[in-house]
């Protein structure tokens, strides 16, 4: 009895240590360009980290009953008369609920307080979703473009609206979304940190990601991210 | 003739229709208003239409020519013909849920393949991108319609009276009312093929959903109708549980599906309305002009959100709550042990509808709803996997130390097991804000929802289906078909749906028709798995015909199970139990000596079961 307990936690144990490895070494991102970017990947490998021991748990069980309890018999005897004593389920509870509320706090709650660490901006962007085109307009320079420009390492807030149904801003190299509401404004604060184009990385481009009718695949604008005396220069072109 | 109630019923429901529709372009005349405006004109006809159908098809005869004193004309069909008509007997309505559902999983299964094949290749392949929003919508709320109605409407309605010892439903002509209900959806789903279609998916999100095609009307019409047969079917289930228990069926002593069935139930009971209401104000903001939802005219785009997922997300536990009851219901009897940790379990299922009803923001992470709200609803959303632990306590507890006989329906109740954990995993990633900003409306998103849902809930409905097809038909399905069609479809679902948790991590949204190129080499491995996933079905329905047809003669008891419908013949008769069952046991009691769950064919009830539920 005891033997088996023992052997499906060497299991466990083994199936663990090959999942963390796999998880760890496997390239789980695109281009993270961004503070934010930073902030989401780790949360996401916090969950990794943490998932997988649940997930190799419940299959090292599985495996191991599946190898061991099998009867090939039509009418097998019954198994052992168990309903389960209080103790474990208390325990299995005490477990769970452990672990459900410390993902609240962590990555959560913590990866929440610092995306809203800091609500001052350097430079505000004001995109404007409708069927099926995006418009981006810099109101410090009078710019009105089809394409997002930024200067690395300045905070960028986005200030997003729809003129007809809903859209959703999202740049995957960011990794930021944020719904564009007809009616209102919504904000997003992105501090890009890595230059690129849209024509080296797919990531790097702003694509719609609420479905918003016949062209809502085709709804994206190129995303750039450039040195700032690179962005000067593009702003002194771009001026009307 | 067979098909006589269901032409009546046609023809009764034009008249409706026309009556409804003329009433309309007469009023509109009288006004002076454009007498054709396809769309109130459409919707004002529906009602009267609906009506004429239930009439015809059989409420008429099964209930309005008794309520208004005239002549009762009841004929007693016993054969096949009965599935074409307006029956009571709850062993018939289950089968014609059951098949109408498959049929619709097959046909929603193909929309699927349809756009598998359009995202095999980068840009456009076989269709358009309005035709690709619309099968894609079609896909989409077709499945959820399943998923709502197949356990519950199909296995439910067949099992339920027999697990708990009853002779029927407690409102038989009501169960029937929720069956007929159906065709109606499913029809008006189709033609949306002839009103342009719909593209807003089967969330409906305005303004999209008030400035797309008329088809967006039928739509709404479905699902409102739809809504309305399962809050008919709930109360039914929540009133057969509650009073038509036999002699001895304590709480304690309640199989688990039937359980989660009562759950559900509750749940479909005291939410889909908010569905409805919600459809019914795009209805009023397209064909009445009301501003519910038009930002311009003072109207609020995401108090829809709100509406909508108020009831779509416990919805998702209407769906997966008869899974966990189905899949736990199976374990017991092919691992020969009592179901661990029982009591606690059936809490942990109420938990999850307590839960349920507090969660819903969660899908408006990134709508532009205010910050602070983000906190309180994760914090809700992952202390439901509180509650969802004890199902894996429970499967874990029972299957150790088992006997395990790996039939059929046993490999589908463990594949969901998997399924529904790599599910429920990978929501967590969903539901922690952080995450979830990248995440919401990707693939991620698409490959957790399937994981859950078909991994889930459609796994467990084929273990249901296995392990009463004797029970159902009378006859054996084919044990090595059965294993075939598992394994064939438990691998190529795992290798169909894995893949797009990658995709969406690395920018490829849902619902689109088109994707960056650089996603092509895995979008065709994903197309390709999805036609063998796709095939896999030949399997199932060539199996389930060819036995049911000439399938060998199935015994009473097959499984050696303890539950009381195996205690009857197999298909049971009419009247399900000689007498009222008495219940001296717990259902799922193995391995202890002289234990036993229910006295059958002993008459021994109160005989207030004797009374006749079926006129
Ligand atoms: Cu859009
Ligand atoms: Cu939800």
């Amino acid at each position: 009895m005891g033997r088996h307990y023992l052997k499906a936690a060497i299991l466990w144990i083994l199936l663990t240590a090959i999942g963390e490895f796999l998880a760890l070494r496997i390239p789980l991102f695109p281009t993270a360009a961004a503070e934010e970017a930073r902030i989401i990947d780790s949360s996401f490998i916090l969950l990794m980290i943490l998932g997988i021991p649940v997930f190799t748990f419940v299959l090292a069980v599985l495996i191991y009953t599946l190898s061991t309890f099998r009867s090939r018999e039509e009418a097998p005897e019954d198994g052992p008369p168990v309903h389960g004593r209080p103790a474990v389920a208390l325990l299995w509870i005490t477990i769970t609920a452990g672990l459900a509320i410390y993902v609240i706090f962590n990555p959560g709650l913590k990866g929440l307080a610092e995306l809203r660490a800091n609500q001052r901006a350097d430079l505000v962007v004001r995109v404007e979703g409708s069927r099926w085109f995006w418009k981006v307009t810099y109101p410090e320079y009078g710019i009105t473009a089809r394409e997002i420009v930024l200067p690395v390492h300045r905070r960028v807030r986005f200030e997003v609206t729809s003129v007809d149904v809903v859209h959703s801003f999202w740049v995957p190299a960011f990794r930021v979304k944020i719904d564009a509401v007809p009616g209102i404004v919504t904000r997003v604060f992105v501090t890009p940190t890595q230059t690129g184009t849209f024509q080296e990385d797919y990531h790097f481009r702003l694509q719609c990601a609420e479905l918003c009718g016949l062209g809502h695949s085709m709804m994206t604008a190129p995303v750039t991210v450039l040195e700032q005396g690179e962005f000067d220069a593009w702003v002194g072109k771009a001026k009307p | 003739m067979a098909f006589a109630p269901i032409l009546r019923g046609l023809v009764w429901g034009a008249l409706g229709f026309l009556l409804g529709g003329g009433g309309a372009v007469l009023v509109r005349l009288l006004l002076g208003l454009p007498a054709f405006q396809p769309e109130p004109l459409i919707t004002i006809g529906y009602f009267p239409g609906l009506l004429g159908w239930l009439l015809g098809v059989g409420a008429w005869d099964v209930w309005a020519r008794e309520w208004f004193g005239l002549p009762v004309r009841r004929e007693a069909v016993y054969d096949w013909r009965r599935y074409f008509r307006f029956t009571t007997d709850h062993k018939v309505i289950g089968v014609q849920y059951l098949v109408t559902f498959v049929v619709l999983f097959l046909l929603a299964g193909f929309f699927a393949m349809l756009m598998r094949i359009e995202l095999m290749a980068p840009g456009p392949t076989i269709m358009s991108a309005g035709l690709y929003n619309h099968i894609m919508s079609m896909h989409g709320i077709i499945m959820i319609a399943v998923a709502v109605a197949a356990i519950i409407g199909g296995l439910g309605n067949f099992a339920v009276p027999l697990l708990i010892g009853a002779e029927d439903m407690a409102f038989p002509r009501i169960n029937a009312l929720s069956y007929w209900l159906i065709p109606p959806v499913a029809v008006l789903l189709v033609s949306t093929f002839f009103a342009g279609g719909f593209d807003s998916g089967w969330t409906a999100y305005p303004p999209l959903s008030e400035v797309n095609a008329p088809g967006q009307v039928l739509f709404n019409l479905a699902v409102i109708t739809f809504g309305f047969s399962s809050i008919l079917g709930a109360l039914n289930f929540l009133a057969t549980i509650l009073r038509l228990r036999a002699p001895g069926m304590t709480w304690r002593r309640l199989p688990i599906f039937v359980w989660s069935i009562f759950a559900a139930s509750f749940i479909s009971l005291t939410a889909t309305q908010f569905l409805a209401a919600g459809l019914l104000m795009i209805l009023l903001d397209r064909e009445a002009g009301m501003t519910f939802f038009n930002a311009a005219r003072g109207g609020a785009p995401l108090l829809y959100q709100h509406i909508f997922w108020f009831y779509s997300h416990p919805a998702v536990y209407i769906m997966i709550l008869p899974a966990f009851g189905l899949a736990l219901e199976i374990l017991p009897h092919f691992s020969r042990k009592p179901l661990y940790a029982y009591p606690w379990l059936v809490a942990g299922f109420f938990g999850i509808v307590f839960l349920s009803f507090i969660v819903w923001a969660h899908h408006l992470f990134t709508s532009g709803m205010p910050d602070y709200l983000h906190g309180p609803f994760m914090a809700t959303t992952e202390l439901i996997s509180i509650p969802t632990g004890l199902v894996f306590l429970s499967a874990l507890g029972t299957i150790w130390m088992g006997r395990l006989r790996l039939k059929t329906p046993m490999l589908f109740a463990l594949g969901f097991l998997f399924n529904f954990l790599i599910g429920g995993v990978t929501g967590i990633f969903n539901a922690d804000v952080p995450t979830d900003l990248h995440l919401q409306d990707t693939y991620f998103v698409v490959g957790h929802f399937h994981f859950t849902i078909m991994g889930g809930m459609i796994f467990a409905l084929f273990a249901g289906i296995y392990y009463w097809f004797p029970k159902i038909t009378g006859r054996m399905y084919n044990e090595t078909l059965g294993k075939l069609h598992f394994w064939w479809m438990f691998l190529t679902f795992n290798t169909t749906f894995i893949p797009m948790f990658w995709l969406g991590l690395f920018g490829m949204n849902r619902r689109i028709f088109d994707y960056p190129p650089a996603l092509g080499s895995v979008n065709r491995f994903i197309s390709i798995s999805a036609f063998l996933l796709g095939s896999s079905f030949v399997v199932f329905v060539s199996n389930m015909v060819l036995s049911w047809a000439r399938g060998p003669q199935a015994a009473a008891n097959p499984w050696q199970a303890r539950t009381l419908e195996w205690q009857v013949p197999s298909p049971p008769p009419v009247h399900n139990f000689p007498a009222p069952p008495q219940v001296v046991g717990h259902p799922y009691d193995y391995g202890f000596t002289n234990s036993v769950h229910a006295l059958v064919g002993v008459s021994g009830g109160s005989g207030e079961q004797g009374v006749d539920t079926d006129g």
